[in-house]
């Protein structure tokens, strides 16, 4: 297709916004899928998407649209995620448009995620389209939420069209709006070929899959090609486009957006923001790729079974291929064993990777209490990061701790600012600025990260029923007053339990700590003693009485099956326990700190 | 040993009651209308001359156990027929011990000479309290004074050998209760007690809505009481929850536990046969609705049957011989599985090291802390 009929596009929206359906409703207009293929939300792709109903993963789908003009135009659109933890996602996949589509709820109005995204697709270049979507709810009230569209992302919102993806309304139009304003792309279908990486899976089928746009020149099949990073050659054995079922085609030209499979076995083979090139014909330079991304939250991720610790290697590897925010290297417990030290984007995201880990890997996990990163000075000048709690040095080797301190953006309605501000207050926040916008206020708080990635959305949503968002974004390393708060169980320190608190908040989280340990460590056939210490000195304790026996009362010869079946369920329950000492501790203590400092 | 030295036993389960209690996960059906007693005999007997055809059974059995449900619901002609039919069936030892469960009711106990004048040499009245409110609460439908009432009776018709069932650890149970409820059952002069603390089984109404119990602390209290008080009297507790009077234990149970052969007819009843060791011995089970086992006439009764394989044998032998305070000797570990005692390692030598088995030569039991932790030392056998 002539670059002139291509235009390439991403929608941003707020969850719920109605991303998803829009997107349904442009592949049903477009003819992508018959209605019984037309499953609901078919981008997407991941059980845990549908089920969360979010998106987390970058995927596309080329659509043929016969616009007002008569001519057919192929329209690329490229999913992107929806929540605060990847907004990395998002600029990875706005980088590969020309246009965004900004799809506003025109009863919530604009929410700070959206807001954060938009910034980020103007400052790419890219035409922003506003569109009002859930016209056709009766609290729908358009007039406001143009009026904050133009107040708090400053961009025209009058000609925005009003539409409603479930009924169906406008929508048609918006694919013609998105003709006539987004730009087609500018390549060159002469130059050598330059192909941008936008995200790369594993298929057990066909090996490395990746998501290209083809920027300049083009790839056919069976074509020579090399992946620039590593200057390693492959053969594209297919290449071809999602409508959205994967279509194979001969070719791809500039400007178009698809897939390559090029029998890439070696997941590290084609790294997402690389660029690919032609053997015969190779560019000089490079695509700019993606600024690389930094983690924020770290946990331990370990197997259950240490027989398991092979395939978690290789598990990470594979889910690492298309999730570059995937940190992870090696490390050792003395309570746990082997595992990994593992880097997220935030705690969705660390939840994510445990689920897709045990549920499409089937590796029965511990993880530990999540933490950010901390900058420690020691009495020798030398700075170290530290990403595990049991890694920070001996108090007395310590000139200055440091941590991590982000900027937040929120948008609250005015009826929740004093549950925000409370908030933002008790997390040890410090207010830089606030603005009245129309209904809504934009606050801007410096926080510290510890005390945002633990629930510090939940809470937000929760004090304001929802109505509140946020964005933040990192700003730099502060000393403050922090410690050490270890975990002993009868006398023994676990080295994968310790969290690295605040002075002032020390001891209620020491005691809640215990309390909550208390409750999550089965009663063992002695008394087990659980103390919370800094340094040396205790600050809280409880105790798991002893069980005072475990004994079926009643058995005869009768059915001895069912007893044996508990026994046997007993044993397997057991297995997935990790034992400390002498002491079986359940997978799930080892977060137990996610469930103490909240109300 | 050849199979034949192993003993023999034969359970028949009677499935009826006039109520299912909240807490019984036994198979057992409200009775509706009048009992089939006649063709339930008839299908008993079919059913045994089953079994013996297909086990080629020829040893000679030493108990009998008739349990439910409540097998007092029927009549002392129905039980006279069962047994005479069985007599015939199977050769019998001198000195057959025929137990009887009954109900404590009124009803029942107006015929327990004459269940005494058929055979039935052995009464386990099912008592469970002596506290209205707690039999209440359980659901029974008799009340204290009846069932005071009822071992009376049971000595005056001539049974020698009396269990009586009690339940501790009851809801709403306050400390003392159970050893009020311990006096009174010793003062009958029972010849054995059955002490079992309540709990909450899978499929039973108490487990769907459970009722608060009292904390472990006063529910292992009450359990040492009540057993001093047993053992002051002579009763010796021989088995988690059996306690017998010195030559009164349960001949037909005592089997159970030390992994000895039954065979198990009416509806839902199991049984164990070892046709060949270690790999032929086989447990049994009957089809488990009344209805279906009626109507199921000139077919066997069969609901299924499962070889224990090799792997399973030292836990089931555990599961049963680790229950009786005399525990086993390695002798009858050897005698009823085919297995050698490496079969029994590494869990043998750990639990001895933890101190929950003891062993006195080739002999091995319970510590007295292994028997407050059964399950766990069980967890260790299994395969």
């Amino acid at each position: 297709m002539d670059q002139s009929h291509i235009r390439n596009f991403s929608i941003i929206a707020h969850i719920d916004h109605g991303k998803s359906t829009l997107a349904d409703r442009f592949i049903q207009l477009c003819g992508g899928l018959t209605e019984r293929e037309m499953s609901s939300q078919v981008l997407d792709s991941m059980d845990i998407e549908r089920e969360r109903g979010i998106t987390i993963k970058a995927q596309s789908v080329t659509l043929h649209f016969q616009a007002k003009d008569d001519e057919i135009y192929q329209l690329n659109f490229i999913d992107t995620p929806g929540h605060v933890d990847f907004s990395y996602e998002v600029s990875r996949s706005l980088a590969a448009c020309d246009g965004a589509l900004l799809v506003v709820d025109a009863a919530q109005g604009v929410e700070a995620q959206s807001v954060a995204n938009c910034y980020t697709a103007i400052e790419l270049g890219l035409e922003v389209v506003p569109v009002l979507n859930k016209i056709d709810l009766p609290s729908a009230e358009p007039k406001r939420v143009m009026a904050e569209i133009e107040n708090v992302i400053g961009i025209p919102a009058d000609e925005a069209l009003k539409i409603s993806a479930k009924t169906g309304v406008g929508v048609e139009d918006v694919l013609n709006q998105l003709v006539e304003v987004v730009p087609p792309p500018q390549g060159d279908e002469n130059a050598p070929l330059q192909a941008l990486i936008i995200d790369s899976w594993f298929d057990s089928y066909l090996g490395v899959v990746s998501l290209v746009r083809i920027v300049n020149g083009s790839i056919r099949k069976k074509q020579k090609i090399i992946v620039m990073s590593t200057g390693k050659s492959f053969l594209a054995e297919a290449v071809g486009i999602f409508t959205p079922k994967r279509t194979e085609q001969d070719v791809l030209h500039t400007g178009e957006v698809g897939f390559i499979v090029a029998g890439i076995k070696d997941i590290f083979g084609a790294p997402v923001g690389d660029t690919i090139t032609a053997a015969d014909n190779p560019a000089a330079e490079a695509l700019p790729g993606f600024q690389q991304v930094q983690p924020r939250v770290f946990a331990g991720l370990y197997p259950v079974s240490s027989d398991d610790y092979e395939s978690l290697r290789e598990a990470l590897d594979k889910l690492h291929l298309n999730d570059a925010a995937l940190h992870f290297e090696p490390e050792t417990s003395q309570a746990l064993g082997f595992g990994f030290r593992c880097g997220f984007l935030g705690m969705l995201h660390m939840e994510i990777v445990q689920e897709r880990l045990e549920r499409e890997y089937h590796v029965d996990l511990i993880t530990t209490a999540p933490t950010v990163i901390y900058e420690v000075e020691t009495n020798g000048n030398e700075i170290i990061m530290v990403d595990n709690p049991a890694k920070l040095p001996d108090a007395g080797a310590i000139k200055e701790i440091r941590e991590p301190i982000i900027q937040a953006n929120i948008l609250v309605p005015q009826d929740y600012l004093g549950a925000i501000i409370s908030l933002c207050i008790e997390k040890r926040g410090v207010q830089k600025d606030m603005q009245y916008l129309g209904s809504q206020v934009a606050l801007s708080y410096e926080l510290p990260l510890s005390e945002v990635v633990l629930d510090f959305f939940d809470r937000l949503k929760s004090a304001s029923r929802g109505f509140a968002s946020f964005d933040y974004e990192f700003k730099r390393f502060q000393p403050a007053a922090l410690v050490k708060l270890d975990l002993l169980i009868n006398g023994e320190k676990v080295d994968a339990l310790s969290i690295i608190v605040h002075r002032d908040k020390s001891q209620s989280r020491g005691r809640e700590l215990v309390e909550k340990m208390k409750e999550l460590i089965p009663r063992q056939m002695f008394e087990v003693a659980i103390q919370a210490a800094i340094g040396s000195k205790i600050i809280a304790r409880s105790t798991v009485k002893a069980m005072r026996k475990n004994v079926t009362a009643k058995c005869y010869g009768g059915d001895i099956t069912r007893k044996k079946k508990l026994l046997e369920k007993q044993k397997a329950g057991k297995k997935r326990m990790k034992q400390v000492g002498k002491i079986d501790i359940p997978q799930d203590a080892f977060l137990a700190v996610l469930q103490v400092g909240k109300d | 040993m050849h199979p034949a030295a192993i003993p023999l036993g034969l359970y028949i389960h009677i499935p009826w009651c006039i109520k299912k209690c909240p807490y019984c996960d036994f198979n057992s059906h409200s009775a509706a209308g009048e009992l089939p007693e006649q063709r339930y005999v008839d299908a008993l007997l079919q059913d045994l001359q089953q079994d013996l055809q297909r086990f080629q059974e020829t040893r000679s059995i030493g108990h009998i156990f008739i349990g439910g449900g409540t097998p007092s619901l029927f009549s002392p002609e129905a039980l006279a027929r069962l047994l005479t039919g069985v007599r015939r069936q199977l050769p019998w030892q001198e000195q057959v011990e025929i137990t009887l469960e009954a109900n404590p009711g009124t009803f029942e106990s107006r015929r327990f000479a004459e269940y005494r004048a058929v055979g039935i040499n052995r009464l386990s009245i099912g008592i469970q309290s002596f506290d209205d409110r707690h039999l209440r609460r359980l659901g029974r439908i008799h009340c204290a004074s009846e069932a005071i009432r009822a071992v009376q009776i049971a000595h005056t018709a001539g049974f020698e050998n009396i269990n009586l069932d009690l339940m501790f650890g009851l809801p709403g149970a306050s400390t003392g209760d159970s050893q009020d409820d311990i006096e009174t059952a010793i003062a009958l002069q029972p010849t054995h007690i059955s002490l079992y603390q309540l709990t909450l089984e899978p499929n039973t109404y108490f487990h769907k809505y459970p009722p608060a119990l009292p904390d472990d602390e006063q529910t292992y209290l009450e359990q040492r009481h009540c057993q001093h008080l047993l053992a002051e009297k002579g009763f010796r507790q021989y088995e988690i929850s059996a306690y017998g009077l010195r030559q009164r234990q349960c001949r037909h149970n005592l089997n159970y536990w030390q992994f000895g052969d039954y065979l198990g007819i009416g509806a839902g009843a199991h049984g164990k046969i070892t046709r060949s060791l270690p790999d032929n011995i086989i447990r049994t089970w009957k089809i488990r609705h009344p209805g279906h086992y009626l109507e199921n006439t000139g077919n066997p009764r069969v609901g299924g049957s499962q070889t224990i394989t090799r792997a399973e044998l030292p836990l089931e032998f555990m599961m049963n011989s680790l229950r009786l305070h005399a525990g086993f000797s390695m002798d009858s570990y050897i005698a009823r599985t085919g297995l050698g005692p490496s079969t029994l390692e590494p869990a043998l030598s750990k639990c001895l090291q933890q101190g929950l088995l003891e062993n006195r030569g080739r002999h091995y039991r319970c510590s007295t802390k292994g028997r407050d932790f059964l399950d766990q030392v069980l967890a260790e056998f299994v395969a």
